[in-house]
């Protein structure tokens, strides 16, 4: 307008000291990347990235800033429970340690997600610039009590943003700055680092208030002032001091997150050794066990030169950390394995911490997670029995404190469904029709909401509300993601030297007990910070119970990695693709792959493991792998370097390390690039290519001499990997866990089959599968009984003395431990002498004796289910004064005194389905047997007379959905398992059928196929035309697919 | 299908399916109309149970179904004096009496079908020797007739046990011994059936049997009152058709002093010769029963209706009773000292409202919302202002006058003009918001002088053509 016209030469100079990230969930609409990138397109001097109670967003905005050259100040907005407001900026690396124990102190005080501050906890504040947040009106005696606080460190805000009483709020804010001496200085309280946000703003606003955005009222802000302004703008609102003040402020702000110093733990060097000699110690007690006669030189000259580059890098006290944790599991008897090539490393080897000999693992990238440039730490994934990580984690904590340990965030993002549901709340749509929303988005529809979807679901999609939902819906979805809240990492433990809250903010977490850092572990990772990945897998702990329940059955003792090596039966089984229940190698995707790569060895496993990966899929590998290996297509190499690379691997990249390998050898990479490579591999999908790295990558490739063709190919082949590629050292330790896993199925198949089903759940398959293909080998499998079981299922001598399977109690549906834990005490004294003698004696609940007589476990006591319920119902608890004598009495009495009613038996399928709905799997015949008359009738045929028939037939069949996955590799391609009496039929169900048939392929559980047959390399597939629901023929039979994507 | 039948193999009901062999009536429909053909019941009492299932095509039937059960049973008692309701769905009718007297059981089936349709209900019926049994066969959905009680558990036996509507839990538990029909359960134990499942249903199974009395609240009549009123000669005066209501009106007041209820809403139809009638409908402010009262408002509401033809006949229907909240006459009259104004203001809603309609009289709230035209609603009068969305915010400078709808200025030189030139007396306040509901606003305002000195409110749109309106004008 008219009037502060008068130009002034000088210009503008800004930095915004008060801004929100979408890291403070639900208030603030932009990632911190976009307001970094914003700010410094618009020429701001510095952006302090203020996220309410939280640096969660900082790494990112700091990598951001760094990039493009930004000064970013670190600091934070904090409301206190007085209802005073002000944001803390860290001046210098000690206000940050500061800043950060005042997060962490606030955090900790309330429950998660929100935080509690009062101004005595504002003590140990320094080394901080705080500025005050006025409020409405604002409180003179706030900023009296701030400026004595913190004298000469404090600031008003003044944040004009067009109220339409600017220029009162000025005046009153300068007259309260009078009065206290306290100088003003410019803030925009930015929320979007664009006007366009306000929208996304207004919602997020009335998600955070679980309120309908109509009713959101004085809630949301009047306008879109909140955003980062241009400088020219700001000229004309503020006056010009006010302005540069913001700039003077960011100038005394000098803390960089550059500066933080990890230090590791130093406790578990002995005294009188450095982390080095003690390291070396350890280290060759371990070449002494693993190699008696004597280490090979060649050895020797690679565990040297592995020690030197950890000595340089001085990463000795992670090792001793990781040898530390894995030495107590191996006391606790918990199994455990390293995996990631730090862990396949010789030293690693030595230590204990992999069982994977390294010359039998091939040359593994030891730089890989070991790189001198990058100066990251190295990466070690030790997985644990996932039933007894816990013990592990406990450990943790007692030996390093909870003060120096926590767990990494993992920041959860919007996802489709997510953003829909949360949406449509906000645009007031009710819970059904939310739900349907959500819904039309089904797990495998990727993030495209297409209309025809939306009409399915019964919405018109030129409905105004969902034209105005889903723009906003894909700004939740977009890339890098939209943060909702902080969830804790599956097992990434940050361990430090000092107090952990000086480095980053600790909060409590969901589960009682544990605390995470603010940070996710690429934010960790991007600072350098250690990080030990304490995993729990459930293939540990079946392995140990079936060590255990062999070692009772015959005496013998096996340890994993111990088994007999390069068996042939067991290889024999593999190749046959018999692989249920084996650790990675029992999915169906791997059990198609298994007849035609015939594995006849440990490395062959290494390269199933990681073939069946959408990585190697997509870059085209397995096919020219598979032709190599069976001799149609010739082995070249276009150089001997290359050649020293591919050569484990016929010459195709299967692996991520070789990619990478490659770059080094025939671009000219150093291994510092080459890890700069798989990250951008990594997100090349989401941010739309490796931009530089790949003209370097063709670039090096030409001047060594390559063709332009092989350059391409590695660099196609290399995309392929994107986000799937899977490292060599993963798949070693992998493949050690087949092996083991596959030699117990082979040898001690009652056994594996109960130790996999005293661990459930794990693995692919449930355990009517596994049930049934322990059957189907010769395993005699005996039912739940009262009388017999345990609570895990066990091993008992059949007639041949083969061990034959008793299924434990714990499979029964509703059976409390504890109340199985008095039964089996009470059966110790002496048997049950009927039911009414069972539930007095153990004390069991009606549930318990209910789950008991559903699952058909009294049939000894009691006969049918029926008058297994009968007996349950008479059946009555001892009152607590009883005289044990007499109830006993009374017990026998009573079971024989009543007269036996009038009850009719179950019928068989009536048995099946109860079998189904307690146990989740039948000893009696398959449900599809009992529908096989009308299946017949209906010309439908069974999975095991498919299999014989020619290719191309023309086949129709019926099974019971027993899996469904939609791998994201496979282009909208859903593979079904179907099951029947007669054995499995995998069927392939390619997009355009899929979309046709599409309630029926979702919602079916018997479903009906008619197909071709499609045989290749002795794996057969159906190949869907049409599909129809059939589940209304199982009536109410429980079963329940396991859908995969 | 074969396969719809293998089905069965799963379903827990398998043995119901053999029901359907039950012979649906025993007499055949033709003989019906001859009374004494049908053969005499051989039991004590004989009950018609009637399960209704709400029109579907209807909307919202479901939540009237318990209304229309009601008006049934009004209608019921046509058939016999001894009628009952068994709520949710069920309504019941002692008919031995009256077998004779409307043709047999098909007679009686036939006339409650019609009353059933007449409610907008389908029913199903069913005649049994005891209540239960016979609301029990219509809840199954079987329309038994079963006329003697030797044939009676005979018949019952294959109904499923859902039909006693026993708590779920218990029904699951009963399924889990294999028993899903009245007749498997009739054959267990009794002591052991009682000690396990309950006495009271065993003596469920007794009242099912009619080996225990099972006694049924009598359903008394209707609630609403519904008068009419022919006239001895036809009338066109208003004031002559007020002074011929009076008597209807005093009929409605001692009507609803007996139930101690007031009415909420008052119909009066006026019936013409050769015309569809001309109606009113008073709607009260609070439950009213006085009929002086009433005559009064439907003076007021008489006064403003034309007749397009002399009336012979006039109707009061009332809507609901609802109790009326009796408080003692006050001493001091309204406005007096000491009296209190809300029943007078009360009064006056009523009497504005007879006069200009329902809806030309509200309320006002404040509703919080950033922009102007939302910010604020019509609300029921006599509601508490500002209740429910919270005290209203105390912004700055709005005017009280608010223009139904902006209205756009003029501009010169990028001000705008209102009868003149206009001065902007303020700086920007800035609105941007209301992307949810398809009313987004964008915009700048002002307070702007015109050249009497008049406070205006202005904005400007943020949006390109970036034009100048007039929003309102401060007091």
């Amino acid at each position: 307008m008219g009037g502060q016209c008068c130009p002034q030469t000088r210009p503008i100079r800004y930095a915004e000291l008060h801004c929100l990230s979408n890291f403070t969930f639900l208030r603030g609409a932009s990632h911190p990347r976009d307001l970094i990138a914003q700010a410094a397109a618009l020429g701001y001097t510095a952006l302090a990235l203020t996220d309410e109670c939280s640096v969660s967003g900082i790494v990112r905005a700091h990598v951001a800033a760094k990039d493009l050259g930004l000064k970013l100040i670190v600091g934070s907005e904090l409301r206190l429970a007085c209802g005073l407001k002000l944001v803390a900026l860290a001046a210098d690396r000690h206000g940050y340690g500061r800043l950060c124990r005042l997060i962490t102190r606030a955090r900790r005080a309330a429950a998660k997600g929100a935080y509690h501050l009062t101004r005595t906890d504002l003590d140990d504040l320094d080394h901080c610039f705080i500025l005050w947040l006025p409020g409405e009106p604002p409180c003179a005696a706030e900023a009296r009590w701030l400026a004595q606080r913190f004298p000469g460190e404090v600031w008003i805000a003044v944040e004009l943003l067009r109220g339409g009483a600017d220029r009162e709020r000025l005046e009153t804010l300068r007259r309260i700055g009078r009065e206290t001496g306290l100088p003003l200085v410019a803030g925009g309280d930015v929320h979007m680092h664009v006007r366009a946000r306000r929208r996304l703003q207004d919602a997020l606003t009335a998600i955070r208030h679980n309120v309908p955005i109509a009713q959101a009222g004085a809630r949301l802000y009047p306008n879109g002032e909140r955003y980062l302004r241009e400088r020219e703008r700001l000229g004309r609102l503020y006056p010009r001091e006010l302005l540069d003040e913001t700039v003077s402020i960011a100038r005394r702000c000098v803390f960089c997150l550059d500066e933080l110093r990890y230090e590791y733990p130093r406790e578990l060097v002995p005294p009188g050794e450095t982390p080095g000699t003690h390291l070396r110690k350890l280290t060759e007690e371990g070449v002494r066990r693993r190699w008696p006669q004597g280490i090979p030189p060649a050895e020797r000259a690679a565990l040297e030169h592995e020690l030197a580059l950890i000595a340089e890098l001085g990463y000795e006290p992670y090792f001793l950390t990781v040898h530390d944790i894995v030495a107590f599991a191996r006391r606790r008897g918990i199994l455990c394995q390293g995996r990631g090539s730090a862990a396949n490393s010789r030293v690693c080897y030595c230590l204990g911490v992999t069982a994977v000999d390294p010359q039998r693992g091939a040359q593994l990238m030891f730089e890989r997670f070991i790189s001198k440039e990058r100066n990251e730490p190295p990466d070690i994934d030790i997985d644990f029995e996932h039933e007894r990580r816990e013990e592990v984690i406990q450990y943790v904590y007692d030996k390093y404190g909870r003060e120096r340990t926590a767990i990494a965030a993992t920041v959860i993002m919007y996802r489709p469904r997510s953003a829909l549901r949360d949406l449509g709340k906000a645009f007031g749509l009710d819970a059904e029709r939310c739900a349907r929303l959500a819904g039309a988005l089904q797990w495998w529809d990727g993030g495209n909401v297409l209309t025809q979807r939306l009409r399915e679901a019964g919405f018109d999609p030129a409905d105004p509300v969902l034209a105005r939902l889903l723009p906003l819906a894909h700004e939740l979805i977009a890339f890098p993601g939209f943060p909702r809240h902080l969830s804790q990492h599956v097992g990434g433990f940050v361990i430090s030297a000092g107090r952990l809250d000086e480095l980053v903010p600790v909060e409590n977490a969901a589960m009682a007990g544990r605390t995470v850092v603010q940070w996710d572990k690429d934010d960790l990772d991007a600072l350098g910070l250690l990080k030990v990945d304490l995993l729990a897998l459930g293939m540990l702990t079946a392995l140990r119970k079936a060590f255990e329940l062999i070692e009772r059955f015959r005496g013998t003792r096996h340890a994993l990695g111990a088994l007999p090596a390069e068996d042939r039966r067991v290889y024999e089984m593999i190749s046959r693709a018999d692989t249920v229940g084996v650790f990675q190698i029992e999915s169906r995707a791997q059990m198609a792959m298994l007849p035609r790569l015939r594995p006849k060895e440990y490395y062959d496993l290494v390269i199933e493991v990681a073939i069946v990966r959408p990585g190697p899929i997509q870059g085209d590998m397995v096919h020219p792998y598979l032709r190599r290996r069976q001799g149609h297509e010739a082995v070249s190499y276009p150089s001997e370097a290359v050649k020293d690379v591919l050569s484990r691997t016929l010459g195709v990249p299967i692996f991520q390390e070789q990619v990478m390998r490659l770059a080094v050898v025939a671009a000219g990479f150093t291994p510092g690039e080459a890890d700069q490579l798989r990250r951008a591999m990594g997100a090349w999908k989401r941010t739309g290519g490796i931009g530089h790295l790949r003209a370097q990558l063709l670039r090096g490739m030409a001047a060594r001499g390559y063709s332009e063709e092989f350059a391409q190919r590695i660099y196609q082949q290399m995309m392929g990997f994107a986000d799937y590629g899977f490292p060599e050292a993963h798949a070693a330790s992998f493949a050690l866990l087949a092996y083991d896993s596959a030699w117990l199925k082979c040898y001690e198949p009652a056994a594996f089959t109960a130790a996999l089903l005293n661990s459930q759940p794990m693995g692919f398959y449930a355990p009517a599968q596994l049930v049934r293909d322990a059957r189907a080998h010769g395993v005699q499998v005996r039912p739940v009984s009262v009388s017999e079981s345990d609570w895990d299922c066990t091993l008992e001598p059949a007639a041949d003395g083969a061990p034959a399977l008793r299924l434990g109690l714990r499979l029964v549906k509703g059976l409390r431990s504890n109340g199985a834990a008095r039964l089996l005490e009470a059966r110790r004294q002496r048997a049950f002498a009927g039911v009414q003698d069972l539930a007095r004696r153990a004390g069991l609940t009606r549930g318990d004796l209910e789950a008991l007589a559903a699952a058909g476990a009294l049939a000894a006591l009691s006969g049918n289910r029926h008058f297994a319920f009968w007996d349950v119902a008479g059946t009555e608890r001892p009152l607590p004064l009883e005289r044990p004598a007499a109830v006993a009495a009374q017990a026998a009495g009573a079971d024989t005194a009543q007269p036996l009613p009038l009850l009719t038996a179950p019928t068989e399928g009536q048995s099946i389905v109860a079998d189904y709905a307690s146990l989740g799997l039948t000893l009696g015949r398959h449900p599809l047997a009992l529908l096989r008359g009308a299946l017949h009738g209906a010309q439908l045929r069974g999975a095991g007379d498919i299999l014989r028939l020619e290719q191309g037939a023309w086949v129709r069949v019926a099974g019971i959905v027993l899996m469904r996955q939609r791998p994201p590799a496979a282009n909208g391609v859903t593979f079904l398992t179907l099951e029947d009496e007669t054995g499995q039929v995998n069927v392939i169900v390619w997009e355009r059928v899929g979309e046709q048939y599409r309630r029926a392929l979702i919602d079916s559980r018997l479903l009906e196929v008619h197909g071709r047959l499609q045989r290749e390399e002795g794996v057969a597939h159906l190949v869907a035309r049409r599909l129809i629901d059939r589940s209304a023929l199982l009536g109410k039979l429980l079963t329940r697919s396991r859908d995969f994507h | 299908m074969r396969a719809q039948k293998s089905a069965d193999l799963f379903a827990p009901d398998a043995p119901q399916r053999t029901a359907q062999a039950v012979p649906l009536a025993p007499v055949p429909p033709h003989r019906s109309a001859a009374p004494a053909a049908a053969p005499p019941a051989r039991c004590a009492e004989l009950w018609l149970g009637v399960r209704v299932l709400a029109d579907a095509e209807q909307p919202h039937a479901a939540q009237k179904i318990l209304p229309a059960l009601r008006r049934l049973a009004t209608l019921a008692q046509r058939l016999t004096p001894r009628v009952a309701l068994a709520p949710p769905d069920g309504l019941l009718l002692e008919v031995k009496g009256s077998l004779h007297l409307f043709g047999g059981a098909d007679g009686l089936r036939g006339e409650m079908d019609a009353a059933c349709a007449h409610c907008g209900l389908r029913g199903t019926l069913a005649l049994a020797p005891t209540p239960l049994a016979a609301l029990s066969a219509a809840r199954a959905g079987r329309p038994l007739v079963v006329l003697d009680s030797a044939q009676l558990i005979g018949r019952l036996s294959p109904l499923p046990l859902t039909a006693l509507r026993w708590p779920p839990g218990l029904l699951d538990r009963l399924a889990c011994i294999g028993v899903r029909t009245i007749g498997q359960a009739l054959r267990l134990p009794r002591a052991g059936f009682a000690h396990r499942f309950g006495a009271a249903q065993l003596k469920d199974l007794d009242r099912l049997t009619g080996h225990a009395s099972d006694p049924r609240e009598r359903f008394e009549g209707r609630m609403r009152f519904r008068r009419r009123r022919e006239l001895s000669f036809e009338l066109a005066s208003r004031t002559a058709l007020l002074g011929e209501l009076g008597p209807l009106l005093g009929e409605l007041e001692r009507f609803l002093a007996a139930r101690q209820c007031g009415v909420l809403t008052l119909e009066c139809r006026l019936w013409h010769r050769g015309r569809p009638p001309s109606r009113t409908v008073l709607r009260l402010a609070a439950p009213l029963a006085d009929a002086a009262r009433l005559a009064q408002l439907l003076g007021e509401r008489l006064g403003t209706l034309s007749l397009p033809a002399p009336v012979h006949a006039c109707e009061l229907r009332s809507g609901l009773p609802v109790p009326r909240g009796l408080s003692s006459g006050e001493l001091w009259q309204p406005g007096e000292h000491g009296g209190s104004a809300a029943a007078g203001s009360l009064e006056l809603i009523e009497r504005l409202r007879a006069r200009l309609g329902s809806e030309a009289v509200h309320g006002l709230a404040c509703v919080q919302d950033h922009r102007p035209e939302a910010a604020w609603g019509a609300t029921e009068p006599g509601a508490c202002p500002g209740e429910g969305s919270g005290a209203c915010r105390g912004v700055a400078s709005r005017p009280l006058w608010l223009l139904p709808s902006p209205r756009r200025l003029t501009e010169r030189g990028r001000l705008p003009r209102y009868r003149g030139g206009l001065r902007l007396a303020s700086e920007p306040e800035r609105i941007e918001t209301g992307g949810w509901d398809g009313a987004e606003v964008a915009r700048d305002y002002y307070i702007g002088l015109d050249t009497h000195g008049r406070r205006l409110w202005l904005f400007r749109e943020r949006n390109p053509p970036h034009h100048w309106y007039l929003h309102g004008v401060f007091g």
